[in-house]
């Protein structure tokens, strides 16, 4: 509350279409944003290896969410395969480094841009398809890929899985919760930045044109094909990006990873934090990765009082998210973003709301 | 100052599901179990077995006076859930010096950080992957210099029960070379004894066929069973656990399969012949300890231990639990001996003492536990697979198969 005349406007005016197109819409909210990544910074300072841990898959789980907005979120496809695209981008990045030697920061962009190819091969049924023929073909990419994982001997060490080696810049291995959180934490930055400047372009455009209506769209000249493919090695590309970054964080890849389960995760994320938000793929990420954790501490603590408590918390957990997607839908179909928007929006007008 | 008081009964039930609150003198070690997932049947059991184990020990006053502080977590047969685990406790204060694992993904997985942080590693996975130390073997990828486990390897026991095999087939008179199959999911576990036993089904003279897979989780098997039936095979040793196995075995009785059943030490037990309702009769499988019925010194200290978890003693505990309670007074064998050597009980000296055993077995458990041999370059604990039927009198030995050390079968 510093900036002086700054907060003293009475609205939001934009005067140029650049204005109106900017990541950050008013300067408090890029103050904000600022301060909450030099927040993030300080976190390894103070924070033990469990709430680092979180963070960090909040960081990577976080990167595929988004990918998977853009893609459902924002030009109005559906995939269940995600996780599978995930779980690729994780293989890929560990046989870059282990089979060609190419160094791990090298080779997560390089996976990333490898399940990009994947992706938009995947996605070419969706240039065809809509609504439930799409879910299915993306289903069959999820359980293909699934099979792969588990026989490319040369590619993923088969059943057995593949080592991973750490992130190491310069000699340096990020090797520990406190070291690997600066890697995503850079990561989750300048995706999301990405992310966000994508939908301000062009191409972002087309996808959301091609969301709302797509015969509108086709007659104003997209390219419904070429634009729908494009959504699909998008949101590979990100879902490879973190994938990888949990492989290498981990040390470990395994095909048992990434189910099916994974992809209805990940779309529970982007659903509970938001369809169409940036802001809300991170939100309903950490509201995902949190939830079983707060059950599990809620059971340990209730376990003396209602006993039995603690053995079910296996069952709880799966249960807590199942619940959480069903009560996000009837209750908040838009998401935590735009709760964080009421939120906001009540603060501001505080005590005059209406 | 608000938000610090709300922060802090959080975290503290948040640490206390993290990790156990060990205090100083205690000896921390990890203990994954799979209480539930596709092998929750054999699981439990031993799993069971392990935390009984521990407990019962600490109720004799530990290690030398030191209690053993172990956390159980239930990572449900899911290996990446294992490596997590096993990074959140290393990145604890009190960090475990041994760990008494599970499953053959997350082992294996888990063998090349447990030598980096030198942690022993004790695991419910016998396979053969894990008994090369100095990775000589051309089947390893890479050594596991700091993974034991209680019993004849995965592949040494479908070598023994292949070796009653062909005896079998010249006892009854057959002629021609017998056909041999394995059948097992994708997956680490069963795949371990997969080459290594049919090389030596090759040896012996028997004609392997190509391997059918059927699922870890129990289904409908019908379709395996009929590739079975039509490949002629007159044995086929099954791989999975005994819940897979048992709605294989009922598939395989309806479609009308003749074939002998083997399996290996994880592949039957007393629930599984409850529970298949005659169709696992006449199944030869390996068993790594004593039965809880049989009358042999030292069943009634595994009888006490029981009690930690069963106070009536009217449990009646599957074959499983015996080993799980071998391993882990393995362990403490081995961590008295590690007290005694300079820098006291670490993964190192634990591991030390234990390629010191000679013929060893744990003294108040009597003729419970198997004799077992490690030493520096040879993790394989026992060579002697014994051998078991299920008849209509119920469990029986009907074969001792000790085998070669063979070095090239280090590691396979």
């Amino acid at each position: 509350m510093s900036g002086g005349h700054t907060t003293m406007r009475c609205g939001e005016f934009r005067t140029s279409y650049r204005a109106d197109t900017t990541i950050f819409p008013t300067p408090m909210s890029r103050r904000v944003a600022l301060g909450a990544v030099v927040l993030a910074a300080s976190f390894p300072l103070w924070l033990n290896a469990y709430y680092l841990n979180l963070l960090i898959q909040i960081g990577y789980y976080g990167i595929a969410a988004l990918g998977l907005n853009i893609l459902v979120g924002f030009t109005g496809q559906i995939s269940l395969g995600h996780a599978a695209f995930f779980g690729f981008g994780a293989f890929c990045s560990a046989w870059l480094n282990n089979r060609f030697g190419l160094p791990v920061v090298l080779a997560v962009p390089l996976a990333g841009l490898l399940t990009t190819a994947v992706g938009m091969f995947v996605g070419i049924p969706a240039g065809r398809l809509k609504g439930l023929y799409l879910a299915i073909a993306t289903l069959a990419s999820q359980f293909i890929l699934e099979d792969f994982f588990a026989r490319a001997e040369w590619f993923t060490g088969g059943s057995a899985g593949a080592l991973a080696q750490p992130f190491t810049l310069f000699g340096f291995a990020f090797n520990n919760d406190q070291r690997f959180f600066y890697v995503v934490l850079v990561a989750v930055i300048v995706m999301y930045l990405a992310g966000a400047n994508l939908l301000r372009s062009r191409d972002g455009r087309a996808y959301v044109a091609v969301r709302d209506h797509y015969l509108s769209a086709e007659i104003m000249g997209i390219n419904l094909t070429k634009y729908r493919i494009l959504a699909f090695g998008s949101a590979s590309f990100y879902a490879g990006v973190g994938g990888a970054l949990y492989g290498h964080y981990l040390g470990f890849v395994s095909a048992e990873g990434f189910t099916i389960l994974l992809s209805i995760q990940f779309l529970g994320m982007i659903i509970i934090g938001g369809l169409g938000s940036v802001m809300g793929s991170l939100l309903g990420t950490a509201f995902m990765v949190l939830l079983p954790e707060v059950m599990e501490a809620s059971a340990q603590g209730l376990g003396g009082v209602i006993p039995g408590l603690k053995d079910s918390v296996a069952y709880l957990k799966q249960m807590a998210i199942g619940l959480a997607i069903i009560l996000f839908l009837i209750f908040e179909p838009q998401g935590l973003a735009h709760r964080w928007k009421l939120t906001k929006a009540y603060w501001k007008l505080y005590p005059f709301s209406y | 100052m608000h938000k610090h008081a709300v922060l802090h009964p959080l975290a503290l039930a948040l640490l206390a599901a993290a990790a156990a609150p060990a205090l100083a003198d205690d000896i921390v070690v990890g203990h994954l179990a799979a209480y539930t997932g596709p092998t929750s049947d054999v699981g439990r059991p031993y799993g069971q077995g392990v935390a009984d184990a521990l407990n019962y020990l600490n109720q004799k006053g530990g290690i030398n006076g030191r209690r053993i502080a172990f956390q159980t977590v239930d990572y449900g047969y899911n290996a990446p859930q294992a490596i997590a685990t096993y990074k959140k406790w290393m990145s604890a204060d009190a960090k475990p010096v041994a760990v008494q694992g599970w499953g053959t993904a997350d082992t294996e997985a888990l063998a090349q950080f447990a030598a980096t942080d030198k942690v022993f590693f004790m695991s419910a996975s016998y396979s053969g992957h894990l008994t090369d130390p100095q990775g000589k073997s051309q089947y390893v990828k890479a050594p596991a210099p700091y993974n034991f486990f209680y019993g004849p390897s995965y592949t040494d026991g479908c070598r023994g029960v292949v070796q009653w095999a062909a005896e079998d087939w010249k006892r009854k008179g057959g002629k021609g070379a017998p056909k041999f199959v394995h059948m097992g999911d994708n997956h680490p576990y069963p795949n371990a004894p997969k080459e290594g036993c049919a090389a030596y089904a090759k040896e012996l003279g028997f004609e392997v066929l190509n391997p059918i897979v059927y699922s870890l989780k129990p289904g409908d098997f019908k379709a395996q069973c009929l590739s079975l039936k039509e490949s002629g095979a007159h044995y086929a040793y099954l791989a999975n656990t005994s819940g897979s196995n048992i709605s294989l075995l009922q598939s395989c009785r309806t479609v009308g399969v003749d074939t002998q059943f083997l399996s290996n030490v994880w592949g039957w037990d007393e629930y599984a012949e409850a529970a298949a309702a005659g169709a696992g009769r006449s199944i030869v499988w390996v068993v790594g300890a004593a039965g809880w019925k049989d009358d042999v010194p030292g069943m009634a200290v595994v009888r006490e231990v029981s009690k930690v978890s069963d106070a009536a003693g009217s449990e009646v505990r599957p074959l499983h639990y015996m080993r799980a309670v071998c391993g882990v007074f393995l362990m403490r064998d081995a961590m008295l001996a590690a007290d005694r050597m300079a820098g006291g009980i670490t993964g190192t000296n634990i591991k030390a003492a234990m390629e010191q055993f000679r013929d060893h077995r744990p003294e108040e458990l009597g003729d419970v536990c198997l004799k077992s041999t490690w030493t520096a370059e040879d993790h394989r604990g026992t060579n002697q697979v014994l051998v078991y039927q299920s008849t209509d009198k119920g469990f029986e030995k009907i074969y001792t198969a000790t085998l070669e050390r063979r070095p090239d079968w280090l590691g396979w």
